[in-house]
């Protein structure tokens, strides 16, 4: 090691690692080390599983190796610095963003951090993110004990002395990732905004789609609990695609809106989605990557000349979409990953003012030891779970 | 329209897109965060563990999990093909399955052995018995 580090000593930690789909374990493993001058290593406070989480935990993202550690919502106290950190001293209490972004770079000079060029060798696709397998750089998550964060001079967001880390870490992903989508849909005052899957990020984005004076709200799932949460705490309108049948989703959502569909559709699915027989199978044959049955929904429903914005996330290669039903209604279609480093700060002016309280969907507060328990509850969406939280021994 | 809304918290509070942070997508050229340099120094640390060789290794990198193995040799093959290729992401989801196949293999390995152990014991009990 080089570059002046403050290296400690080796330990091992409890991380939760991947073992094959659907099987998780807590591992020992090695604590991570400083690898480069602006590294810091944290130790984790709290570390959240994110739906996109499932995905991998499904085998469905390629190059997800045994024995990685996902997690890329985490917040939690800076216990070593490298040789350049000027930001960050050894106790302060940060949230990370979930996107690993150099900040200076062609994209991240623009404010584009999630296609940073400078922290994934993998592709030309996206930038690292944590926890997210090798094809987003290899980089380990936070549902461990300790996390190596790269360029700790760029994500990392102090948490004021007055807040707790639950009130602000889902700064990390999720609020962002529902505001940018909401952002990128260019709702207009009096809109109707239509949101494919009550989960917590389509819960955040339903309440930013609020912030930026949607008339109407709608929120389509086929989970009663999530859709009783989406109505209840995102004062949205819900339509259960059960209840309706599949086939008549996008009919709904036409009657409830004269006959022409919603000005804005918003995937917050991926492609795990159900609700399409043939999207499922050929998604379990490889044929496609996974399911989207959303996307598919989201084109056929909006008005002509709307915008649906897809923030699901999909691997590669492709998907089987409505591309030719786009283009004569005259969509625009708008996509990303989440540039999480641009939302912080105006974020937390809304969680302060009380406009937004993202904390308020934790449904699970588990110990790191109950990883693999919690992503059983999560992924079955049993003991009617919205949201798990994983707590580490070392978080007080 | 405002009127209808009044119960939620926050109407409308970023109605004008300029008080949107991400409005126009591509902002003005600025350093994010504190970043201190205009090119980052490179990672000093090993090998990254992803093996693309197509393009120069990028300043920060993942080390953990390289590729081993017969999955290993499928994800080095993967790498060949480059990302706009099918064959890499197939390849790649070839790989990972067999990864999990590899890593059940030494508790089978084991059962294998230890069976193997109790049979022959068992043999030569029953020998040993039979010779009395």
């Amino acid at each position: 090691v080089g570059g002046g580090a403050q290296v400690a000593p080796a330990r091992a930690m409890k991380a939760l690692t991947f073992r094959a789909p659907s099987v998780m374990k807590l591992m020992n493993k090695p604590d991570p080390r400083i690898e480069h001058p602006n590294d810091i290593i944290l130790r984790v406070t709290r570390s959240a599983i994110c739906g996109s989480d499932l995905h991998l935990y499904h085998g469905l993202v390629p190059d997800t190796r045994v024995g990685s550690t996902f997690g890329h919502e985490f917040a939690g106290v800076v216990e070593e610095i490298g040789s350049s950190v000027t930001s960050l001293v050894k106790g302060d209490r940060v949230v990370v963003p979930f996107n690993i972004s150099c900040g200076t770079c062609f994209y991240c000079a623009r404010g584009l951090t999630s296609v940073c060029e400078n922290s994934n060798p993998a592709n030309e696709i996206v930038g690292g993110v944590f926890g997210y397998s090798h094809t987003t750089g290899g980089f380990e998550g936070g549902q461990a004990e300790y996390v190596r964060v790269p360029f700790a001079d760029v994500g990392p967001m102090k948490i004021p002395e007055d807040m707790h880390e639950e009130d602000v870490l889902f700064l990390s992903d999720i609020l962002p990732t529902g505001y940018q989508a909401a952002e990128m849909g260019d709702i207009k005052e009096g809109e109707t905004v239509c949101i494919f899957g009550a989960g917590p990020v389509g819960l955040m984005t339903a309440k930013s789609a609020w912030l930026m004076g949607a008339g109407r709200v709608i929120v389509v799932d086929h989970v009663d609990y999530r859709l009783e949460m989406a109505r209840r705490w995102a004062n949205a309108e819900v339509v259960d695609y059960k209840k309706e049948g599949n086939a008549h989703v996008i009919g709904r959502l036409r009657t409830m809106t004269d006959g022409r569909g919603p000005d804005v559709c918003i995937d917050a699915v991926g492609c795990e989605a159900s609700g399409s027989f043939m999207q499922k199978a050929l998604g379990m044959a490889m044929l496609q990557a996974g399911s989207a049955t959303a996307v598919d929904w989201s084109i056929h429903a909006v008005r002509k000349a709307g915008t649906v914005v897809l923030i699901g996330v999909y691997g590669p290669p492709f998907n089987l979409v409505p591309v030719g039903v786009a283009m004569n209604k005259g969509l625009t279609i708008r996509t990303a990953q989440c540039n999480v480093k641009r939302y912080m700060t105006h974020l937390l002016d809304h969680i302060r003012a009380g406009r937004l309280d993202p904390k308020g969907i934790i449904s699970h507060r588990l110990a790191l030891e109950d990883g693999p328990d919690a992503y059983r509850i999560f992924a079955n969406k049993q003991d009617e779970c919205v949201k798990c939280v994983l707590i580490p021994r070392h978080a007080a | 329209m405002q009127g209808t809304n009044a119960h939620v918290m926050g109407w409308g509070v970023d109605a004008r897109r300029e008080d949107r942070p991400g409005v126009p997508r591509e902002g003005e050229r600025q350093r994010m965060g504190n970043a201190h340099w205009t090119v980052p120094e490179q990672q000093y640390s090993k090998e990254p563990a992803v093996i693309e060789r197509r393009r120069e290794v990028t300043p920060v990198y993942g080390t953990v999990n390289p590729p081993a193995k017969l999955s290993g040799v499928i994800r080095r093959l993967a790498y060949r093909a480059p990302d706009y290729r099918p064959r890499r992401w197939m390849l790649l989801m070839l790989a990972d399955r067999i990864d999990v196949l590899e890593h059940a293999v030494v508790p089978a390995a084991v059962v294998l052995v230890a069976a193997s152990a109790i049979g022959f014991a068992g043999f030569v009990g029953l020998r040993a018995l039979r010779a009395r």
